[in-house]
């Protein structure tokens, strides 16, 4: 036993060094090596939960006091929330439109800043099928994913009539309801946003 | 090119050359098709396709069901053919409350045009259907792996130990062979073997098994210790399966969509807002991906449709909607209140630099740890932009006032309003 212990505790000596710093490293590996490890599909630890959880209600959140569930529900018929506009005033119907012609112009009067404001609106939200001049060459009607819309200032209009002398309240109807293949928008755009693109819109209806 | 046509079929005419005058006949056709693809591309195409319903009605096998003269007649002023009583015209009217629209500048040839072009288009074969579908297969589980490491790993130390017990017993004979052969007499230690107590306490004496222990322990200890104090409430990478496999690769990066068409919210609200499946619908009405499928409705966007109860063919909403359970990624504890307009609006900060390389994310994760470390590093750095801002000019306007030594009364702080006493 004592030649044996003796001989090892040689080779310790020797190799003391190198193991620890061996086994440290190694250590040193496998803890970081184990602790990214995580499940991306899973949220990991999480401390308090219930600090996430609001205790108001959020409107994308599901709600158990509804018949269907939701949080957000549609405000009940013939109201007008506050800071909406009244949609039944110029309906989505043929004579809506010419209504909509007549009866109603931009409120916001035309300066720099608001057609700015326009032109980044109507590039954000108009100029992916209606192109970046209104020419009706979007960039995913170029793709060819989409059929291509009448030119603002050489179309003509499925409602008759040329593109470039669409009114005021021709183009806030079809923003607000959509046309054709178009969707109604007024879910996306407040009504002054709406008005800034009509003011924008506008200017290409100009171009040549 | 089209005068050119005329003008052999002038000759050929003058010549009778019937064989030539064939020819020429069918050139003048192709020239038809390709003038009308143009005029259909720009007049039509906003309601009508070719073989799939749009707003108006399935262009295909339209020259078989109406007769040319017809054709010209409604297409040329529609509404007027309608007024005038003819009973095709009534039950063409009956097909969407939309009424096709009068095309007056269109002439004869322009609409023979259209309907060779529509005539040629639904001969084509359907070959394009085939092909694009190996991108919809390429998808795998990057989620597994993590379950597979930690199997592995324990796997792996069960071995490693397994290994270690029976290389300590061959040592031991070994030693003792090599003992017994240089005349020592060794002491037979495993006297009372048998007994499972014993074996542990020689196990306990074993320093390479302690060592070998404790160091399991500290690796286990330190990860936990680790995650426990970094990772705990913080979800970066956290990419939860949604309902609907959106690709934001595709719909904002490839064809480019504004992160505003959908995510109109975050420029005027706390919230980024989810979109609707209204919104989703403005392209989806149209857009369904057939060429991948088969021909058929890409099984993602069906969801759409059947969690809005819409009819594909007859292009109605029903009653029976339920909404997408999204799941959400980005979860500030309530704690904590962030607004998006006042980020996105006032301070003009792109969503790529809390949301990462979103445009390029097939599946979102959340990109940002959104601890108070982060909000607040970003918080030191980052300058006013107090250009146009009235705010701000009130607040330098007060500020100057101080400086001159002016009288400031909570009257001019704003200690007026209403809202201050009464709320």
């Amino acid at each position: 036993m004592l030649l044996k212990l003796s001989t090892t505790k040689e080779n310790m000596l020797v190799m003391n060094k190198v193991l620890t710093i061996c086994t440290a490293f190694l250590t040193v590996a496998s803890v970081s090596v184990i602790s990214s490890c995580s499940n991306n599909r899973s949220t990991g630890i999480e401390f308090a939960r219930n600090m996430y959880d609001p205790i108001a209600y959020n409107p994308d959140q599901p709600n158990k006091n509804f018949k269907d569930g939701k949080t957000a529900q549609t405000p009940p018929a013939g109201t007008t929330p506050v800071g909406f506009e009244k949609i039944d005033e110029f309906p989505n119907t043929p004579e809506g439109y010419q209504a909509a012609s007549t009866g109603l112009t931009n409120p916001l009067p035309v300066t720099v800043p608001t057609l700015e404001q326009g032109k980044t609106l109507y590039l954000n939200m108009c100029s992916h099928c209606h192109g970046n001049e209104g020419k009706g060459d979007g960039s995913i009607v170029k793709m060819g994913k989409f059929p291509a819309p009448p030119s603002y200032s050489a179309g003509n209009s499925s409602r008759g009539g040329s593109m470039k002398d669409l009114t005021d309240g021709k183009i806030y109807h079809t923003i607000t309801y959509g046309v054709n293949l178009m969707g109604p928008h007024k879910y996306q755009l407040t009504p002054e946003q709406r008005w800034k693109i009509v003011m924008y819109v506008h200017e290409l209806q100009k171009l040549q | 090119m089209r005068s050119i046509s005329l003008f052999f079929r002038s000759v050929t005419k003058s010549l009778l050359l019937v064989s030539f005058l064939t020819a020429a006949v069918s050139s003048a056709n192709a020239q038809d098709a390709a003038a009308g693809a143009a005029i259909f591309k720009q007049k039509c195409t906003a309601c009508h396709a070719i073989g799939k319903v749009v707003v108006g009605p399935d262009l295909k096998g339209i020259n078989d069901r109406r007769s040319e003269e017809w054709l010209l007649k409604w297409i040329k002023n529609a509404p007027a053919l309608i007024a005038s009583g003819d009973p095709d015209a009534k039950e063409a009217e009956k097909f969407s409350p939309a009424m096709m629209s009068a095309f007056p500048e269109l002439t004869d040839d322009d609409i023979k045009g259209i309907l060779a072009y529509v005539k040629a288009e639904e001969t084509k074969p359907a070959a394009a259907a085939a092909g694009t579908e190996a991108g919809a297969a390429a998808e795998g589980g990057s989620g597994e792996i993590s379950n597979f490491m930690i199997f592995g790993l324990i796997a792996v130390i069960i071995i490693a130990f397994i290994v270690i017990v029976v290389l300590n017993r061959v040592i031991r004979t070994l030693e003792r062979v090599m003992l017994e052969k240089q005349g020592v007499v060794v002491e037979d230690e495993d006297a009372v073997s048998g007994d499972r107590l014993a074996g542990l306490k020689q196990l306990s004496k074993n320093k390479k098994f302690i060592l070998f222990i404790v160091l399991l322990v500290v690796i286990a200890l330190g990860s936990a210790g680790w995650m426990g104090m970094w990772e705990t409430g913080v979800h970066t990478g956290y990419q939860p399966v949604q309902p609907i496999k959106f690709s934001h690769q595709l719909h904002a990066g490839l064809n480019k969509i504004d992160c505003q068409y959908c995510h109109t919210g975050a420029f005027t609200s706390k919230n980024a807002s989810i979109p609707s499946l209204n919104v989703c619908m403005n392209c989806h009405n149209y857009v369904t991906a057939s060429d991948k499928y088969d021909g058929k409705t890409s099984p993602e966007i069906q969801k759409i449709y059947h969690a809005l109860d819409y009819n594909e063919t007859t292009k109605q909403y029903g009653k029976n909607t339920k909404p997408v359970e999204w799941i959400r990624i980005h979860n500030l504890p309530d704690l904590a209140y962030f607004n998006h307009s006042q980020h996105v609006a006032v301070a003009g900060i792109e969503c790529q630099k809390c949301h990462g390389p979103i445009q390029t994310m097939e599946e979102v994760y959340q990109y940002s740890p959104l601890t108070m470390k982060w909000c607040v590093n970003c918080h030191k750095e980052t300058e006013v932009n107090h250009k146009d801002n009235p705010y701000y000019d009130r607040l330098i306007a007060a500020h100057d006032k101080l400086k001159k030594g002016e009288k400031v009364t909570a009257a001019v702080l704003g200690g007026l309003e209403c809202s201050k006493c009464h709320y």
